[in-house]
C-alpha cells in the first residue's frame, strides 16, 4: 500500500527486548506503524472482554494520530470492526489510501502516547478536548464499554515510541 | 484536567421567591401531569417578576417518551420563552433540559445531546430547575433520561450545556411528596452518592459532595418517613439529594444505573425503585475493587443502620425506608423476568455506567447480578 511504513523492530536495544529469545516472535512495535496495527488487531481479536462488549457493533473506525513536535507526519490506523472482531486492519500515512470509516478518533501523537500508557481515559480525553470523535453519537454512546476495551487492548501491545 | 460543574444553587426557606429577582419576561413553566391540579403552577407563576408572561407545559408524563417532546416543542416555539422554569420531579426537569436544547437549536435532534457535541445554547433563553422531589438530582446534573417506548430503552443524554443555570431548593415544595415517591427518590439519591464515590472518574469535588449527601440523607430520611410534613428533615434530604446529583454529574454513575435503567425500562418500574433495590447487590459485586472507599462511606451511615460492610448498612437503611429487597419483592413475575434476561443484559451493557463502574464487568457478570437480585439474599 502506498504510504505504508514499517516499524523499526530490529535488534535495537530496548527494555522490551530483555529476556526475549532470538528465535521468539518479536511482539514489539513502534507506534504508529504497520507492525503496531497488525499486532493491535491480533490482540483485539484475542480480547474476550472486547468481543463481549462489541458483539453488536458493526462499523469501521480510523485512529488518526496527528503530527506534533514528536511526530512529523499524520498517521492513520483503519480498523474494520464487526460483531466483536476486527475483520481488517490497515495502516497508512495517507488517509485517502484507506477506506472511509464510520468513525474517526483523532488526537495528537503526544496524547496517543498518554492514552496507550493509560495516563488518559479515552472518554475523559474526548470530554477535555484531548481527542476528537467524528461520527454518529447516538450509536457510539451505546458502545462505550467496547471503546474502553479497545483502549485497554493498546496496553497489551508492547509499544515502542 | 477535569471539571466541577454546578448551577447556582438557591436553597432554604422561601427559596422560590428568588425567581422574582431574575430578569424573566416570558417563562415556559414545565411541570408534571400529576402536579397540574395542585397549587404548584400557581405558586411558580406568583413568584415570577411582575409583568412576566408565562406558558404552562403541564402534561409531562413520568419518564417521558421521545414522542411527547414534539408536541411540547411546538407549544414552546409558539411562545418564544426567554427562561425555562422546570418545576416538578426528574421527568419535568429532564424534559425542560431537552426542550431548552431543541428550542435553542432547532437543527438538532435529541441524540445530539451528548457531551461530545458543542451545542452553543443560551442564545435565546436560560434554564431554572425547581425540584418537587428529593432524589433525581436532575436540577444539578448535566444528564437527562428519555424513554424510547418501542425499544424499551432509556437514552442517557448528557451535555454540560443542559446543566441548569439555577437550582432552587425550596423545602416547602417537597413536604407533601407522597411516601412512595419519597422512598423511591431518596433511594435514587443514595444510589447517586454511592455510585459517584465508587466511580473511576471520582475526584475530590465529587467525593465531598457524595460524602455529605450520604450523611444528610441517611441521618434525616427516617425523620422524613415518620413526619413527612417536617420542614427540617425534608430540607436536609432535599439538599442531600442535590449534592448527590452534583457528585454523580461530576464523576458519573455506574452499574446500579446501568442495570436499573434496563430493569426499569423493561418492567416499567419507577427509576428510584429499580436502582434502590439493585444498589446493595452491585455494592457487593464491586466491593473488592474499592474496599477502602466503600469502608469509608460505610462510616458515614448512622450507627443505628451501620453493618460490617457498606452493603449491609444500605440494606438496613433502605429496608427501613421500605425499599424492595429483591426484584420479586418489586412485583416482577418470575417467568417474565427469565424470558427477558437477554434483553435486560444487553440494555444494561449498553449503558455508559459500564465504563466508570469501579469493577469491570461483562455480560455474564450482569446476568449473575440480575439473577441474584431476583430472590435476594
Ligand atoms: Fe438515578
Amino acid at each position: 500500500m502506498a504510504g505504508a511504513r514499517t516499524a523499526r523492530v530490529g535488534p535495537r536495544a530496548s527494555p522490551f527486548m530483555i529476556g526475549v529469545r532470538s528465535d521468539a516472535p518479536v511482539e514489539m512495535a513502534r507506534f504508529p506503524s504497520e507492525e503496531w496495527t497488525k499486532l493491535y488487531a491480533e490482540k483485539l481479536n484475542a480480547n474476550k472482554s472486547y468481543e463481549d462488549a462489541g458483539k453488536n457493533w458493526e462499523g469501521a473506525i480510523t485512529f488518526v494520530v496527528q503530527k506534533d513536535s514528536a511526530l512529523d507526519k499524520d498517521a492513520f490506523i483503519y480498523l474494520d470492526l464487526y460483531h466483536g472482531k476486527c475483520r481488517d486492519a490497515k495502516f497508512s500515512l495517507t488517509e485517502s489510501d484507506l477506506p472511509t470509516p464510520e468513525y474517526k478518533y483523532a488526537g495528537p501523537y503526544g496524547n496517543w502516547r498518554k492514552l496507550i500508557n493509560k495516563e488518559i481515559d479515552p472518554i475523559q480525553g474526548l470530554l477535555t478536548g484531548k481527542f476528537k470523535l467524528q461520527g454518529s453519537m447516538m450509536k457510539i454512546m451505546r458502545f462505550t464499554k467496547a471503546a474502553k476495551e479497545m483502549v485497554n487492548t493498546t496496553a497489551s501491545v508492547q509499544t515502542e515510541f | 484536567m477535569w471539571f466541577f460543574r454546578s448551577p447556582q444553587v438557591v436553597f432554604g426557606d422561601e427559596a422560590l421567591s428568588y425567581l422574582s429577582s431574575l430578569p424573566i419576561r416570558r417563562a415556559a413553566i414545565i411541570t408534571d401531569r400529576y402536579l397540574l391540579g395542585t397549587e404548584l403552577p400557581e405558586r411558580v407563576r406568583g413568584a415570577l417578576p411582575e409583568g412576566a408572561e408565562s406558558l404552562a407545559v403541564g402534561d409531562v408524563s413520568a419518564e417521558p417518551p421521545l414522542s411527547e417532546m414534539t408536541a411540547h416543542l411546538e407549544k414552546v416555539r409558539g411562545f418564544s420563552p426567554d427562561w425555562f422554569v422546570a418545576a416538578g420531579g426528574g421527568s419535568s426537569i429532564d424534559t425542560a433540559k431537552i426542550l431548552f436544547a431543541l428550542y435553542e437549536r432547532p437543527d438538532l435532534t435529541v441524540y445530539d445531546i451528548t457531551p461530545l457535541v458543542q451545542l452553543g445554547l443560551r442564545t435565546k433563553s436560560r434554564l431554572i430547575a425547581v425540584p418537587t422531589t428529593s432524589g433525581t438530582g436532575s436540577e444539578c446534573t448535566w444528564a437527562a433520561v428519555l424513554s424510547e417506548e418501542n425499544e424499551k430503552r432509556k437514552h442517557e443524554l448528557a451535555s454540560p450545556e443542559i446543566l441548569p443555570d439555577y437550582a432552587i431548593l425550596d423545602p416547602s415544595l417537597v413536604v407533601s411528596l407522597p411516601p412512595e415517591q419519597t422512598r423511591n427518590t431518596a433511594a435514587d439519591a443514595v444510589a447517586h452518592a454511592v455510585e459517584a464515590y465508587g466511580s473511576t472518574w471520582h475526584n475530590p469535588f465529587s467525593d465531598a459532595m457524595a460524602e455529605k449527601a450520604l450523611e444528610l440523607i441517611s441521618e434525616n430520611i427516617e425523620g422524613v418517613m415518620r413526619d413527612p410534613g417536617g420542614l427540617g428533615p425534608r430540607g436536609q434530604v432535599h439538599i442531600g439529594a442535590s449534592m448527590a446529583g452534583l457528585s454523580f454529574s461530576n464523576s458519573q454513575i455506574g452499574l446500579v444505573h446501568a442495570l436499573g435503567h434496563s430493569l426499569g425500562a423493561t418492567f416499567k418500574l419507577p427509576h428510584g425503585k429499580a436502582v434502590g433495590l439493585l444498589l446493595p447487590y452491585v455494592v457487593d459485586f464491586n466491593y473488592d475493587a474499592c474496599p477502602e472507599r466503600y469502608d469509608r462511606l460505610n462510616l458515614l451511615i448512622p450507627p443505628k443502620y451501620r453493618g460490617r460492610r457498606l452493603s449491609d448498612s444500605l440494606r438496613s437503611l433502605l429496608g427501613m425506608m421500605g425499599v424492595a429487597r429483591s426484584v420479586r419483592d418489586a412485583g416482577v413475575e418470575e417467568s417474565a423476568y427469565a424470558s427477558s434476561m437477554d434483553t435486560l443484559v444487553t440494555l444494561a451493557s449498553e449503558s455508559t455506567g459500564m465504563v466508570t463502574n469501579p469493577k469491570d464487568s461483562g455480560s455474564e457478570d450482569l446476568r449473575n447480578i440480575f439473577i441474584k437480585a431476583f430472590d435476594g439474599d
